[in-house]
């Protein structure tokens, strides 16, 4: 709570705030929720000089007021995507990673989430001076595969180290730390140039540590993040991307046969395999754009001599959850393509 | 406050990712696919596969091969083996380690002797029975750490036998996230490598194959690196190693085989 000075207005004068403080008025609130009779007579000024101290405060610390074509001028200035630079993806995604807006990846284990967002993290520092930060919960970051990919991509050493040195790279190992981290960010303390893309890979494993606990504390971590990455990326104008993870479960149909005179009934059980998406039904809204990743199986392990993996993309928008778009991406030596 | 956070550059990390070797197999196939020539220090491996697939036995190999002297490469350091499921034995791992350690030395000559007796006190071993028992032992495995500064390889063998029975389902996802969370920063930190073994389980109607991994989908997620061992003709000497999920490498196969001396190519 920000406390009552001298700037606030010319009617405060040391005295006055001597005053005040010593009746244990000593903040913008105390001021604000104290009777204006009891004020005036305690700094000995007028009514209406109270009343418009008063107004004073609420102009100044009330949230702005924008107009319409303010705003729609400044969203036509700046920037709405961060391109893919994969062209297939850029896309179905139309231009690229959004700006201001959470993007989730989820996928089953080991189908090349983190591939995704490495590739993610060179391409889009890649062609320009902009940096990212990925933030690695469970060391799945690999500077060792950036390298070999900017390597098998025939970049130079000199090149390959500049865009090595604009992925930034951080450990994070709880929720609390991920929190601080992001206010960090928001508050300035933590400033990082040129930000242009934000990777957590992943949130499960750190939400996943609250699994079980009584207490539903891993639910009002998530809500901090999420109400904290909003904000960075609104105001930072980033992209955000959350990795998540899906779980299988099955879903056992029994389908009872229609004779049932017959001796000995036959029962077919037919299992539904069902995919879920991790962190509970609260964050299921909260990313705007969702990519699903499947790895495609109709590839021959021993006889793939390119070692090369299909995977495909599906993506939703939450402004439309019906409409599915896909497409399919090739990972390999030379990255995702 | 943001020196709360140790910020890294991709090159920064590459030069720490690169300075110590891996850990060698001894076997050539298995180091190729492994990526980096075996396994990668600072992250977590796990080894998947049915019992008799070898995965103690690798886990024995690695052991030893940890103790490759810096003339040849290695890392010349020791090992911690956290033993959950009474599966080591000491004789086993005896053979494994002199005809490793003989290995080195017709490698290097005459010039350099090791000692048995040190080698085999380079081997830390912890019997950690139970649910109790293990979380107690982690608790405290930092301070394990800096009083013996020269582990540069954790072994858990296997991480899923400790959580059969005493804890409820969604107890134990969090309390094996909490757990792995503190070993793997540790293990980054030092730069460590962890490897953790993990038995088969049948899971009916799934589409990709019913026999998968213990411990659910969600543990899938956690390690850096998955290895499924299998040995596909039990009467013969020949085992499989299959990638089923690697930050650095593709997914591929390759052959070895377990002998005497521990883990070898086939001929």
């Amino acid at each position: 709570m920000n406390a009552l000075e001298r700037k606030e207005h010319v009617y405060l004068t040391e005295s006055i705030l001597k005053t005040l403080k010593q009746n244990r008025i000593i903040t913008l609130f105390d001021f604000l929720q104290e009777e204006a009779e009891k004020l005036s007579t305690l700094t000995k000024l007028t009514l209406p000089q109270v009343l418009e101290i008063r107004q004073e405060i609420f102009k100044k610390h009330s949230a702005h007021l924008i107009n319409g074509a303010t705003l729609f001028i400044n969203s036509l200035t700046c920037k709405k995507y961060i391109p893919t630079h994969i062209t297939s993806l850029d896309e179905v995604l139309g231009g690229g990673i959004p700006v201001g807006l959470i993007t989730e990846v989820c996928g089953l284990a080991g189908c090349g989430k983190s591939q995704l967002c490495m590739q993610l993290a060179i391409n889009s520092v890649k062609e320009s001076d902009d940096s990212v930060l990925y933030v690695d919960t469970k060391g799945d970051f690999s500077a060792v595969r950036i390298q070999k990919i900017l390597d098998a991509n025939g970049v130079s050493y000199k090149d390959m180290a500049l865009i090595m040195l604009k992925i930034r790279v951080v450990h994070i190992w709880n929720m609390e730390d991920l929190i601080t981290l992001l206010e960090n960010i928001k508050n300035g303390i933590l400033k990082i140039e040129k930000l242009s893309l934000i990777i957590v890979d992943s949130l499960p494993c750190l939400m996943l540590q609250h699994f079980g606990d009584e207490n539903k504390i891993g639910l009002t971590f998530l809500n901090r993040v999420v109400n904290n990455s909003r904000y960075i990326s609104k105001e930072f104008q980033t992209g955000f991307i959350y990795v998540n993870i899906q779980t299988r479960w099955i879903d056992q149909d029994v389908s009872e046969p229609e004779e049932i005179e017959s001796s000995c009934t036959v029962k077919d059980i037919t299992y539904n395999e069902k995919r879920n998406r991790c962190l509970g039904k609260y964050w299921q809204t909260i990313p705007a754009l969702l990519l699903v990743i499947e790895k495609c199986s109709d590839y021959d392990i021993e006889n793939n001599y390119e070692n090369c993996v299909m995977i495909k993309v599906i993506v939703t928008r939450h402004t439309n959850p019906l409409l599915a778009e896909n497409c399919t991406l090739k990972l390999n030596a030379l990255g995702v393509t | 406050m943001s020196s709360d956070f140790k910020i890294y550059n991709a090159t920064e990390l590459w030069q720490i990712e690169t300075s110590l070797p891996s850990i060698p197999t001894f076997s050539q196939n298995l180091d190729k696919i492994l990526g980096n020539d075996g396994i990668q220090l600072g992250s977590l491996t796990e080894l998947l596969g049915l019992s008799g697939s070898g995965k103690t036995q690798l886990c024995l190999q690695l052991c030893a091969s940890v103790q490759i002297p810096k003339i040849l490469g290695g890392l010349n350091s020791e090992a911690l083996y956290v033993d959950t499921n009474a599966n080591f034995t000491v004789e086993r791992f005896k053979e494994i380690l002199f005809s490793s350690l003989a290995k080195c030395q017709e490698i290097m000559g005459s010039s350099i002797l090791i000692k048995e007796e040190d080698a085999l006190k380079k081997f830390h071993y912890v019997k950690a029975f139970g649910l109790e028992n293990f979380c107690a032992f982690l608790y405290q495995l930092p301070n394990f750490l800096s009083d013996k500064p020269h582990i540069k390889l954790i072994i858990i063998d296997s991480i899923a036998f400790p959580f059969k029975e005493g804890i409820s389902l969604k107890q134990r996802t969090g309390l094996l996230f909490r757990l792995m969370a503190d070993l793997q920063k540790i293990a980054l930190n030092k730069q460590i490598a962890v490897v953790l073994t993990n038995e088969m389980t049948t899971r009916i109607g799934l589409s990709t194959g019913a026999i998968v991994g213990s411990l659910g989908d969600t543990w899938s997620h956690r390690c850096n690196m998955r290895l499924l061992l299998t040995a596909p003709e039990p009467l013969k000497n020949l085992r499989l190693a299959v990638i089923l999920k690697s930050n650095v490498t593709a997914e591929r196969v390759a052959k070895f085989q377990i002998t005497s001396d521990g883990i070898r190519d086939i001929q």
